[in-house]
């Protein structure tokens, strides 16, 4: 049997599919059979005849696989040609479909945008913020060291801890400190102006670390006493003030009048916040410096070595702080060292918010969710009519599921492109939100997070119109019809959409509880009284460069002499100063002990300290309660005084008065004893949140200080008295430069920023997920009255009123409501627990404001309910009964 | 006879276009039409006319039927489409010009 002609039974191949193979066979064995005919008509034998067409052909088995090669190919391509095709159909057709019925379109689109748009932007804020790791080398092994003080916790290390831990702690790679932040004096560029600058030891930049942008950092030589001057430049700084000159390493600047050479610019990576133009120089201990154990001063920052965890290497550093602290007693530090991630120290305090927004929009995104489902199940029912046509007429199942799936993708991508753009917006908004919290301004869209969202945004528009599109080509076509297309069965799905929709009542409830909770702590925050008159009361900085005021006494008789010059100025009403206003900073830390006291009992309390000249209490409009303010008496020379706080004279002598009585630094070898002249009222000075700090002033010229922060109180608005003031200043000394101006009413508002931009945001994010859930409600009535039309026809054939049918309706709306918020209640209880660290003022369980959500939402869905129950007034009972 | 020499490889494909310009063919007459038309000098491998069928078929300058043969058999006949046509008129062009080139080449007299 030759096996060049098809076997027969191939042909019956072709009654079910094509078959490439058997048609190769076939033409190959006709063109051999045409050859043997050739040669037989030419006189061969058949054996020779056949042998000949063989030879003549060539190697029949290689063509015929060659040739099976190309078919399959062919058929492959017409296969992907024909389903793009269909695909095409289906896209059109689903276009046409979703066109046709724009409402439903527009709403699902517009929810699921908004879906994936909040949550997009939120989340990339908060990924930003939070979760991105720090850009630093081993950033993951880079903590922040602080010494404990019981409850209190001091972030600042003495410098003579830090030394001791740089020469002796052995499991640290790279110990650095930083030390404050100040305004210095930047001459030879135009007029004098403040820079800000940090001190920082050369180890910090090893301890956190990052190639410099241009340039190198200090070396251990630049950061010893008495060195050359050097500079680091802050990326900021170099591109705006130096234009990013390219050869600025090296170039000369006059800082505090002292010529100081720069040596590199920091990346940007090292500035988390504004103000970004800044400048490093070396820390460079006084000798003198590096024993003392008592001024908690630097910021310090570690490196731990490879393996070695936070609390090992805190506790290491503890025990080479023993002897230190056996010998220095009294520096109010109790032997704990906490060794922090950097990256808490940074964004910890801003954890709670970020999380609770993710979980607010998170809860938008699920209501979100319910709207499409309800959405594409009511679209589903309506179209069982055109559905079982289709079917009817001949559409396969698949060929229906997948054009309903096609009509749902489409749905989803429309939904997922304007969701793009959602997010961009709400990103650039978000960015714009208080400066206070760290890396905000550098968010950008995180694309992982987009394309999650997107995932379950379109899985939840497949899966909802799936669902009914796979009951909808199962269903028994000929009942459908004779239904006329109206769902029997629909009671189950009703139910189903009423328990989809109380959930989001619920959720809504639980979002707008939270938000109304937060906006009443705004509002309780803000009718704390600060303590003093923040009206009209200006707050500018002046440093004195150490070059040129080399005495401590020079420092006190320039800020009298400036004082003068500014008080001088028409408009000024009076003028003090202090080393550190409120609200701008915290004073210095100095434990006090009650004369008589034991030094090591409970009768010592750290207070807030600040130098203040003798009109800070009247400047301020701070109450004496008791004793007198200080006066020029209180000189340098004179014996030490000091005006304690309320909260201060409690703590340490309760309900006695403190007039008259002593308090010391509890030091034995260097003690430091003052007397207490006057009782002063309590100060938030902190921020209106927080418990007032207990607060000790000294006389100015006590406790003397280069720089100062100026406080005038105008009797005319006292923003427009600056230039004036700013002459005033230079007629003393043209050199000096003004820095952080700004009104006392502005820094107030920049405390209470960072709340109030959580509320606005859980705010926007409740009303929101309001809206979405009425509009579900909305949906939900007007199905219910479609589908009763036949009942509500034979109410009204039967004489019932309108408004009979009206409140009908509206009832149902009023029973999901009540359902919703009936389930909301105990879960807002619950979620507002989470809420109650960014609570001010009130209890997580207020009920106004409990009570105001239950009625928003009930006014709402009555709203919601009424369009519909007009609706079903206006049916005619005749087609009603007619459609039955 | 002189021997029949194996047609050329990038020739086929204007071969077969050409051929079946006047009209359907299936393989084998195709086969037996080239070298009846060449008068014997030129033979098909037909191990290549096949696959280069195909070919030509995926590339959609041909497009195959099947149909009877006079006598009765099932036979693939391959047909010029549109776009076959405009293919045959570029490669004809194309081997004018070649052809004229190499002409150009043999009469020419050797560089003084």
């Amino acid at each position: 049997m030759s096996d060049d002609s098809a076997p027969a039974w191939r042909r019956y191949l072709r009654l079910t599919r094509d078959d490439s193979a058997g048609d190769v066979d076939e033409e190959l064995a006709f063109h051999i059979q045409s050859a043997v005919d050739e040669y037989l008509a030419s006189g061969m034998t058949l054996d020779a005849a056949r042998d000949a067409a063989r030879r003549r052909f060539g190697d029949v088995d290689r063509t015929r696989k060659t040739l099976y090669t190309l078919s399959h190919q062919r058929e492959r391509r017409m296969e992907r040609s024909e389903w793009l095709s269909t695909l095409k159909q289906d896209v059109v057709f689903g276009m046409r479909q979703l066109r046709k019925s724009p409402a439903f379109t527009i709403v699902a689109v517009l929810t699921l945008a908004l879906g994936i748009g909040a949550n997009s932007a939120i989340f990339s804020v908060v990924y930003n913020v939070l979760l991105k790791p720090l850009p630093y080398r081993n950033a993951d092994r880079v903590v922040r060291l602080s010494q404990a003080n019981g409850r209190d916790t001091m972030w600042s290390i003495p410098f003579g801890n830090y030394e001791a831990w740089r020469t002796q702690a052995r499991d640290l790679a790279a110990v650095g400190a930083t030390w404050g932040a100040r305004n210095l004096t930047l001459t030879g560029m135009g007029d004098p102006e403040p820079v800000l600058v940090i001190l920082a030891s050369a180890g910090y930049w090893k301890a956190v670390s990052l190639p410099p942008l241009v340039g190198r950092y200090f070396t251990e030589d630049e950061d010893r006493f008495g060195a050359e001057p050097v500079a680091v430049l802050s990326e900021a700084m170099w591109r705006t003030r130096f234009a990013a000159d390219p050869s600025i390493v090296g170039r000369i600047i006059t800082i505090s009048w002292r010529p100081t050479r720069i040596v590199g610019v920091a990346p940007a990576g090292y500035v988390m916040q504004p103000p970004r133009e800044l400048m490093w120089m070396p820390l460079a201990p006084e000798p003198a410096r590096l024993t003392d154990y008592k001024d908690h001063e630097l910021t310090v920052y570690a490196l731990l070595a490879p393996g070695v965890t936070a609390s090992s290497a805190a506790a290491h550093l503890a025990q080479i702080d023993k002897p230190l602290a056996e010998a220095n007693p009294h520096s109010g530090y109790d032997g704990r060292i906490l060794a922090e991630p950097l990256v808490d120290t940074i964004v910890g305090d801003q954890r709670t918010n970020l999380y609770t927004l993710l979980g607010a929009v998170g809860l938008v995104l699920l209501i979100a969710c319910g709207n499409i489902a309800n959405l594409l199940l009511a679209r589903a029912s309506v179209r069982r009519g055109e559905i079982a046509i289709r079917g009817a007429l001949g559409a396969s199942r698949e060929r229906i599921v997948r054009q309903l799936l096609v009509e749902s993708v489409l749905l989803a991508l429309c939904g997922a492109l304007l969701g793009l753009f959602v997010a961009y917006v709400g990103m650039r908004f978000l960015v714009t939100g208080p400066v206070d919290i760290p890396r905000l301004q550098d968010t950008t869209l995180n694309l992982p997070v987009l394309g999650f969202t997107l995932v379950v945004a379109v899985l939840c528009s497949v899966v909802f119109g799936l669902v009914p599109a796979l009951r909808a080509a199962r269903m028994d076509l000929q009942q459908t019809l004779r239904d006329g297309g109206r769902d029997a069965r629909g009671a189950v799905r009703e139910r189903l959409r009423a328990a989809l929709v109380i959930a989001e009542m619920c959720i809504a409830q639980v979002l707008l509880i939270g938000a109304g909770l937060l906006l009443r702590s705004s509002q309780m925050a803000q009718s704390v009284p600060p303590g003093f008159d923040t009206n009209n009361l200006l707050g500018v900085s002046v440093g004195l460069p150490s070059a040129r005021y080399k005495e401590s006494s020079t420092h006190q008789a320039t800020f009298e002499q400036l004082s003068q010059a500014i008080a001088s100025v028409p408009g000024v009403k009076t003028v003090a100063y202090a080393q550190v206003a409120p609200i701008y900073g915290r004073g210095w830390n100095w434990t006090a002990f009650r004369e008589g006291s034991d030094t090591h009992d409970a009768g010592a309390t750290t207070a807030d300290m600040r130098g203040v000249s003798s009109t800070y209490f009247s400047t301020l409009g701070m109450r004496l309660i008791r004793g007198r303010a200080f006066t020029s008496a209180d000189g340098a020379d004179a014996p030490p005084v000091a005006i304690v706080s309320r909260g201060l004279a409690i703590k340490l002598f309760g309900s006695e008065d403190v007039v008259g009585r002593r308090i010391s630094n509890g030091s034995a070898e260097k003690p430091q004893w003052k007397e207490i002249v006057g009782v002063a009222d309590d100060v938030h000075g902190n921020g209106l949140r927080e418990d007032p700090f207990p607060a000790l002033y000294m006389p100015f010229a006590q406790f003397s200080n280069p720089s100062t922060t100026f406080l005038i109180r105008g009797s005319v608005p006292v923003t427009t008295l600056l230039p004036q003031i700013r002459r005033a200043v230079a007629g003393v000394d043209p050199l000096l430069p003004l820095a952080r101006v700004r009104t006392f009413q502005e820094a107030i508002d920049r405390l209470q920023a960072v709340p109030r931009f959580n509320t606005w945001l859980l705010g926007l994010l409740g009303l929101t997920g309001l809206v979405l859930a009425v509009v579900g409600v909305y949906g939900v009535i007007s199905y219910f009255v479609t589908q009763r039309s036949h009942e509500i026809g034979v109410r009204l054939a039967l004489g019932a009123s309108g408004s009979a049918v009206r409140k009908l309706i509206v009832r149902q709306g009023l029973v999901l409501a009540g359902a919703g918020i009936a389930v909301g209640i105990p879960l807002a209880l619950v979620a507002t627990r989470l809420l109650q660290s960014m609570m001010f003022g009130i209890s997580a369980r207020d009920p106004l404001t409990y009570g105001a959500v239950a009625a928003i939402l009930g006014i709402v869905a009555v709203a919601a309910s009424y369009i519909p129950a007009r609706r079903a007034t206006r049916i005619d009972p005749l087609e009603a009964l007619r459609h039955s | 006879m002189a021997r029949a020499h194996d047609v050329l490889q990038g020739t086929l494909d204007l071969i077969v276009l050409k051929a079946l310009s006047w009209g359907p063919m299936h393989g084998f007459g195709l086969s037996r039409w080239i070298q009846h038309t060449t008068d014997d000098v030129l033979q098909v491998e037909e191990g290549s006319l096949y696959p280069a069928l195909y070919r030509m078929e995926n590339r959609g300058w041909i497009k195959a039927d099947w149909a009877l043969t006079e006598n009765g058999r099932r036979a693939k006949y391959y047909k010029l489409t549109a776009a076959g046509r405009r293919q045959l008129v570029a490669e004809s062009a194309s081997w004018d010009a070649v052809s004229g080139a190499i002409a150009k080449i043999m009469v020419a007299r050797r560089p003084a």
